[in-house]
C-alpha cells in the first residue's frame, strides 16, 4: 500500500532524511521508533506534504499512485490520515464543521455524493461514544480547551469518521495517561483491517503493549536501521536505542 | 459650499474621496430605468424602503430634519442640505417598530440623504440600511441621526455593497438612561466606502455595541471611524472590529472612545484585527482612547496578521482543499463581530452573506 524508497528530505539546508526505504502492505501495522533527532517526525510531515520539508530524492508510491506529487489534500481524499503529535486548535470552527467540510470535500473529489446531516449525526453518535467525546467538546472549536489527552482523542476520532486506507500515527501516545492511552489505543484497534494499515510513530514500547505491531523498525540519523518483530520493541526498551542502533 | 476633507486631515487620512471631489457638483439625475434591487436585500421579512438615485421609489418624498444638536461635519452637514432621500421613524413609548430594511442604489452622479429615528422610551427598533449601485461610478452620501429614549433599543444594520464609486455615512446616535444601541458595518464591496458613527452616551446604564466587519478585494476601500463618548457615570460598550484584506485593498479602521472627567464605572472594550489575505492589500488599525475618568476599565486589543498556517495545513491534511480551507479559517476569524446581533435570523443572514463572499473571493 505504502512504498519508500531511498527517500531524502531537507528541511531548511539540513537534510533530515538520508535514505529511508520501508514497505507497508495493507493488513500491517508497523512502528517506527527512534531517537529525538533521528527524523520520525519529519517523515511524518514529509509523508503528509507540510510546507517546509524538501524532498531531494527517493520516491513514495501509495497505492499505485505517486503520492509527491498530490497536494496534501489530495493526499487525504486519496486514503492517507496524519495523526498530530501537537493537534492544531482553531477557535471558531466547530468540531461538526470542520469534520463535516473535511469528510465532503474528500468525497467530493472521489466522486461520491455528500453525507446526508442524519447519516453523518449517527456517525457522530458512534464514533465519539467509543472515544468518550461529548458532544458538547464537539460543537466548540476544533481542540479549543481540549486537554493534551483529550486533543489525542479528537484525533482518534477523526480517524473513525474519516476511515482512511492508511493511518499514519506521529506519537499519539504522547501526553496521555493510561487510561487515555487505553482509550485511543482502542480506537486504533477498531480501525484495523485486513484492507488498511497503520503506522505508528512512537517513543516509547508502552503504546505498542495496546495497539500491537507486525514489524518495528528503528529510525536513526534518517534512516531504518534495524527492523524486527514485535519483539524488537522490548529490546529497545530494555537496552535503549544505543545498544540496539549500534 | 462646505470644504470636502482631504487626507491631509488626520480622521481622513485613510478615506477615499475621489469620487465625492467628481461627483460633488452633479447630483445624480432621475432616471427612468430602476436599477435590480432584488440582489441588496436581506431575505427577511418587514418593511422594504427603495431609494434609486436619492430618489423615493413607489412613495412620496420625505426630507426629515436633522438633528439640530448633532455636531458639525462635513460630509454629514452636506448631506442635510442636499438630501433628497429621507425617512423619518419615530416610535411612541414602548412601540415596536419591527425591522425595517432601507436600501439606497446609487447610479451616476451624487445623491444624499437624511435617516432620523427617534424611539421613545422602551421601544424597540431593527433597521438595516443598505448601500448598493448599478456597477456606474457615483457618490452615495448618507446621514443618520437617532435618539433612543429611556429603555429604547436599536439595532443598526449597515450594509456597503458598492462595487463602483463611493459610499460615505454617519450615524450620530444619542443615548438616553439604559439605552441600548447595537450596529454592525458590514462592508463586502470593491469599490469604496467611509462608514463614521459618533454615539453619546448621554444616560447611565446605556450600552452601545459598534462593530464591524470590512470584506476588501480587487482596489478596494474601506474606510470606518468610530466615536463612542462615555459623557454620564455607568456606561459600557463594545467595539469587535475584523478586517479581511484581499487584492489590493485598503482596509482601516480608527476605533475611538472618550471618557469624559467624571464618566466613573465606565466599561469600554474594543478589539480590533485584521488579517492580510494577500502581500498586495494591506489594513490600518488605529486604537484611540481619550480617558479622563480615573475609575474606569478599558480593555483594548489590535492586531495584524496573515491566516494561521499551522491551521490551514491541519484542515487540508484531513481534506479540505487550501481555498476552502482559507474561506472556514476566515469566517471564523469574523464570526466575533458578528455574536452582538442578538436575532438568530439575521445573524444567519449575515454569516451567510459573509460566506459567500469569502468563498467567492479567497
Amino acid at each position: 500500500m505504502l512504498k519508500i524508497e531511498n527517500l531524502h528530505a531537507t528541511v531548511g539546508t539540513r537534510e533530515i532524511l538520508k535514505g529511508l526505504t520501508l514497505s507497508v502492505n495493507a493488513g500491517e501495522v508497523h512502528a517506527i521508533m527512534g531517537p529525538n533527532g533521528a527524523g520520525k517526525s519529519t517523515l511524518a510531515h514529509v509523508l503528509a506534504g507540510r510546507e517546509g520539508y524538501e524532498v531531494t530524492s527517493g520516491s513514495v508510491t501509495f497505492d499505485g499512485k505517486e503520492l509527491l506529487e498530490l497536494a496534501p489534500y489530495e493526499r487525504a481524499a486519496a486514503g492517507l490520515f496524519l495523526g498530530f503529535q501537537y493537534p492544531v486548535e482553531i477557535p471558531g470552527v466547530s468540531n461538526l464543521l470542520f469534520l463535516r467540510t473535511a469528510m465532503n470535500a474528500q468525497r467530493k473529489l472521489r466522486g461520491e455524493g455528500e453525507i446526508s446531516g442524519a447519516e453523518f449525526m449517527k456517525r457522530v453518535r458512534e464514533e465519539s461514544a467509543v472515544l468518550g467525546l461529548d458532544m458538547e467538546m464537539l460543537k466548540r472549536g476544533v481542540n479549543v480547551g481540549f486537554s493534551g489527552g483529550e486533543k489525542k482523542r479528537n484525533e482518534a476520532f477523526q480517524l473513525g469518521m474519516l476511515a482512511p486506507k492508511f493511518a499514519l500515527l506521529d506519537e499519539t501516545d504522547s501526553g496521555l495517561d493510561i487510561d487515555a492511552l487505553r482509550i485511543v489505543s482502542e480506537g486504533i484497534n477498531r480501525f484495523r483491517s485486513p484492507e488498511r494499515a497503520v503506522l505508528l510513530i512512537t517513543h516509547y514500547q508502552r503504546l505498542l503493549d495496546h495497539v500491537r505491531p507486525d514489524f518495528v523498525h528503528v529510525l536513526a540519523g534518517g534512516r531504518i536501521v534495524k527492523s524486527g518483530g514485535p519483539e524488537l520493541a522490548h529490546a529497545l526498551e530494555a537496552e535503549g536505542y544505543e545498544g540496539i542502533a549500534a | 459650499m462646505t470644504r470636502l476633507p482631504t487626507r491631509h486631515d488626520e480622521e481622513w487620512r485613510w478615506a477615499d474621496l475621489r469620487h465625492a471631489d467628481a461627483f460633488a457638483g452633479t447630483p445624480a439625475p432621475a432616471n427612468d430605468s430602476l436599477p435590480d434591487a432584488e440582489p441588496h436585500w436581506l431575505d427577511l421579512p418587514g418593511e422594504r424602503r427603495l431609494f434609486a438615485a436619492g430618489h423615493a421609489i413607489d412613495r412620496a418624498t420625505e426630507t426629515p430634519e436633522a438633528d439640530p444638536q448633532a455636531p458639525q461635519h462635513p460630509l454629514a452637514d452636506l448631506a442635510r442640505v442636499a438630501a433628497t432621500a429621507g425617512t423619518r421613524i419615530a416610535l411612541a413609548d414602548g412601540e415596536d417598530g419591527g425591522t425595517v430594511q432601507i436600501l439606497h442604489i446609487g447610479t451616476t452622479g451624487s445623491a444624499h440623504g437624511v435617516t432620523r429615528l427617534m424611539l421613545g422610551a422602551g421601544a424597540r427598533l431593527t433597521l438595516i440600511e443598505s448601500f448598493a449601485d448599478d456597477d456606474h461610478d457615483h457618490w452615495l452620501n448618507h446621514r443618520l441621526d437617532a435618539e433612543l429614549g429611556a429603555g429604547a433599543s436599536l439595532t443598526r444594520i449597515v450594509r456597503l455593497r458598492t462595487s463602483h464609486g463611493l459610499v460615505s455615512e454617519r450615524a450620530y446616535v444619542t443615548l438616553g438612561p439604559d439605552a441600548r444601541f447595537t450596529q454592525l458595518a458590514v462592508a463586502s464591496a470593491n469599490g469604496s466606502a467611509r462608514s463614521e458613527v459618533l454615539v453619546r452616551h448621554d444616560g447611565a446604564g446605556a450600552h452601545a455595541d459598534v462593530n464591524g466587519i470590512l470584506l476588501g478585494d480587487g482596489a478596494a476601500a474601506l474606510d470606518a471611524l468610530t466615536r463612542l463618548e462615555h459623557r454620564v457615570p455607568d456606561t459600557t460598550s463594545g467595539q469587535v472590529w475584523r478586517l479581511v484584506a484581499a487584492g489590493k485593498s485598503q482596509l482601516s479602521v480608527s476605533g475611538g472612545v472618550n471618557v469624559a472627567r467624571h464618566a466613573q464605572k465606565t466599561d469600554a472594550e474594543q478589539s480590533l484585527k485584521a488579517l492580510v489575505l494577500k502581500r498586495t492589500a494591506s489594513a490600518n488599525l488605529k486604537p484611540e482612547l481619550e480617558i479622563f475618568a480615573d475609575d474606569v476599565k478599558c480593555a483594548h486589543g489590535c492586531t495584524v496578521g496573515e491566516l494561521d498556517r499551522a491551521g490551514l495545513f491541519y484542515l487540508q491534511s484531513r481534506g479540505i482543499p487550501p481555498h476552502e480551507a482559507e474561506a472556514l479559517l476566515t469566517r471564523a476569524f469574523v464570526a466575533d463581530a458578528l455574536s452582538a446581533i442578538a436575532d438568530p435570523a439575521l445573524r444567519e443572514a449575515l454569516d451567510t452573506e459573509t460566506r459567500l463572499w469569502l468563498e467567492q473571493r479567497t
